[in-house]
């Protein structure tokens, strides 16, 4: 068990290994993608032993895995192998028109495994200090992709993220100290005062002021991580100005990490303190970043912007689920980390397509995508209405978990005001969308930016991938799946 | 008296602690009142220098390896490694004097860094640290110091004077850490340093790639605008 763990994280390395030996794009993210399948092979055999096992202990609790850590390296390492995928039509494209040097893509396949290791290290680590470090390292491996391109705006859009996602984390440093503080008149070693295990185990006998101050600086902390408003203001910039497959990254894995961290914090106030206080403070921050979201998507402009935005809505809906809190909305919660994951990674590799052939991130020079690029238009349409909550997909039914959990709790306001968002929500983005795919495509057509039919096929596969299974996760939930979900809340309680 | 949580504060280690807590919170307020880049750097170096000071005092009063280890690598990379590598790839190489960038006035802001200095105070002095430690005493400074921090990165909107103040809020950080429970554990403290020296690097990328660019574009502009 502990070797899989270990190769988890040492799989996405295959890139950087790769890119720093001297292979070009193509070949540099194909090994990549080989990486990222691996990680994901090996999580899903974790899950399956962690599922109604016990939870993989080990190194003083600095790697600990449990259903809950399991369910979120499932969904990080798929979000992986479907931006590698992506990455390998979009970076060579760009490396062939020249537009990344060749030193840019070592940079971004460098960056990109080692944002990936990262990351999946994090959601193993039972050590909540450890935690801080990864989740600040993968910001700083992200921003390097934020500003690989090297223009002004992409080095502004860097510099943001950097800067205030630093801050942030930092705050989250704070929240770990209180929580470790907490912790002192049990008088614990210095490891398990930090051991998310332990802490969970003895929750009862934590300073409750302490308990308070931590959970709520985590959220403010990490929560800047996950894009809640009003720490949300780097995230539309970086999410806008990234390669398109860094961007599914962000969008996808990053988000979700910051908010696995925030789960692990609830976890324990929620067991100290009761449910009110996380309930309160997780349904204002949840709602403030749904009505932020909501509005800005009103405005047509950049749509890898309009899908930050949505990314945004999307993690105020994780945490107004948590907010919820019980066996409904803890299961809807996880259930829409999944499938918004994986629409949004989706969407995000549709748009590196479109820019890569409109040469514009602007929706108003987008028209006629359905004509000019069949596949990608079709994708494009399917997973935005995926995203918005559309039967048949996945989102559909998370979201309709997460309003059930509303009502099961008897704050039926807080439902309708969520279904009232989601409304608002719908029309902004399928404005947008509609008028991106239909009508005639400018002219002169754009261009195929692609080498040959290989490289189109090659960038249709992720896209046609992550669909089905948007589709097969709205249809029907496979028995593992639910068990590792359901053990999952359970985990959070 | 092995934890630091009973250290009570008329013990010569509190009172040293509580002291190096006032003069960082001093250090913020001096970072915050200033206008030269060249000050801000030496500014952020003495308040790591007593950061430093203070990680000592507490390895002195409980003994510990550890704490020793905190004060030299806090000595070295945030008293010493950081501050001449901000001077001299920042400040001097692209000749920042200066610093324009406010979105207020220096009063405001001070009078904004006294307010939240009360505020720390109030919200951390009742029920959350029990009375008579030098937790008690040290920890509203040090959450001074990181709102301080937090405010020199709002007010201020050039990079360089962003990037000090996110150091400052650290040592607030750091300094907490110190008085609530000593140390975090060895492999969390490295990864920590090792972040910091990871996101300063990153940052002096970002910067120096901006000011080049920035100045770039303002070159062009001139030429535009010629005859």
């Amino acid at each position: 068990m502990t070797a899989l763990a270990v190769l988890i994280v040492l799989a996405p390395l295959a890139g950087p290994a790769a890119a720093l030996a001297g292979a070009r794009a193509r070949l540099a993210a194909l090994v990549q993608s080989a990486g990222a399948a691996v990680a994901l092979g090996c999580s899903i055999a974790l899950l399956t032993t962690l599922n109604g096992g016990r939870p993989l202990e080990g190194w003083d609790g600095f790697l600990y895995a449990d259903p809950l850590s399991g369910f979120f390296l499932l969904t990080v390492s798929g979000v992986t192998l479907l931006a590698a995928l992506g990455s390998i039509s979009y970076v060579a494209a760009q490396e062939d028109t020249g537009e990344l040097t060749g030193f840019q893509v070592k940079l971004y396949f460098t960056f990109f495994g080692l944002f990936a290791s990262l990351m999946l290290a994090s959601l193993e680590t039972g050590n909540l200090g450890l935690l801080f470090v990864l989740v600040e390292g993968s910001t700083l491996a992200s921003a390097a992709l934020v500003g690989l391109e090297g223009r002004s705006r992409s080095l502004e859009a860097a510099w943001k993220y950097v800067i205030i996602s630093s801050l942030g984390v930092t705050i989250a440093l704070a929240g770990t100290l209180f929580l470790f503080y907490s912790a002192s008149a049990l008088h614990p070693g210095s490891n398990l005062a930090l051991t998310w295990p332990y802490l969970f185990a003895h929750a009862h006998a934590l300073a409750p002021q302490s308990v308070r101050l931590a959970f709520l600086l985590a959220v403010v902390g990490y929560g800047t991580k996950v894009g809640l408003a009003p720490m949300h203001t780097w995230l539309p910039d970086a999410h806008a100005e990234a390669p398109s497959p860094a961007s599914a990254m962000l969008s996808a894995a990053l988000l979700n990490t910051g908010m696995y961290a925030i789960i692990r914090f609830l976890a324990i106030a929620h067991a100290r303190l009761g449910g009110t206080y996380p309930s309160a403070v997780l349904l204002s921050f949840g709602f403030a970043s749904i009505v932020i979201g909501a509005l800005f998507m009103v405005r047509k402009g950049n749509f890898k912007r309009l899908f930050a935005y949505s990314s945004v809505e999307h993690m105020g809906i994780i945490a107004v689920a948590l907010g919820f809190g019980g066996t409904l909305g803890l299961y809807g919660a996880l259930l829409q980390v999944l499938n918004h994951a994986v629409a949004k990674a989706v969407l995000f590799l549709a748009s590196g397509d479109v820019s890569l052939r409109y040469k514009t991130r602007e929706a108003a020079g987008v028209t006629g995508l359905l004509t000019a690029a069949p596949v990608t238009g079709a994708v494009l349409l399917l997973a935005s209405f995926a995203v918005l909550g559309s039967p048949p997909f996945g989102v559909f039914l998370s979201e309709l978990t997460i309003v059930r959990a509303g009502f099961a709790r008897g704050i039926p306001a807080f439902s309708l005001l969520l279904l009232a968002l989601l409304g608002v929500a719908f029309f902004a983005f399928a404005r947008t969308i509609t008028s991106m795919v239909t009508g005639d495509p400018p002219r002169p057509a754009p261009a195929s930016p692609y080498r040959n039919r290989a490289a189109v096929a090659v960038t249709a596969a992720p896209l046609l991938l992550g669909l089905a299974v948007l589709l097969v996760l709205g249809l029907w939930i496979p028995a593992g799946l639910d068990a590792t979900i359901t053990h999952s809340a359970a985990v959070i309680g | 008296m092995r934890d630091v949580q009973h250290l009570s504060n008329s013990s010569t280690a509190g009172v040293l602690l509580d002291l190096s807590g006032a003069v960082m919170l001093l250090l913020a307020f001096a970072c915050l009142a200033s206008k030269l880049f060249n000050r801000y750097v030496v500014y952020y170096g003495a308040q790591s220098v007593v950061l430093g000071f203070a990680a000592g005092t507490s390895a002195v009063a409980f003994h510990s390896t550890e704490l020793w280890i905190l004060a030299a690598l806090t000595l070295a990379v945030k008293g010493i490694a950081i501050p001449v590598a901000a001077r001299r790839v920042l400040v001097e190489r692209l000749a920042l004097k200066r610093d324009a960038a406010m979105s207020t006035g220096l009063s405001t802001s001070l009078i904004a860094g006294g307010a939240l200095t009360a505020f720390a105070y109030l919200v951390t002095r009742p029920a959350l640290l029990p009375q008579g430690t030098v937790a008690a005493a040290v920890v509203p400074l040090s959450t001074a110091v990181i709102l301080l921090g937090a405010l020199a990165m709002v007010v201020r909107r050039h990079t360089v004077a962003q990037l000090i103040g996110w150091l400052i809020v650290e040592n607030g950080v750091f300094l907490g850490a110190i008085t609530l429970v000593a140390t975090f554990p060895f492999i969390v403290e490295a990864g920590i340093f090792l972040d910091i020296v990871a996101g300063v690097l990153i940052m002096i990328v970002f910067v120096s790639g901006l000011t080049r660019q920035l100045a770039q574009a303002s070159a062009t502009e001139l030429r535009e605008l010629r005859g």
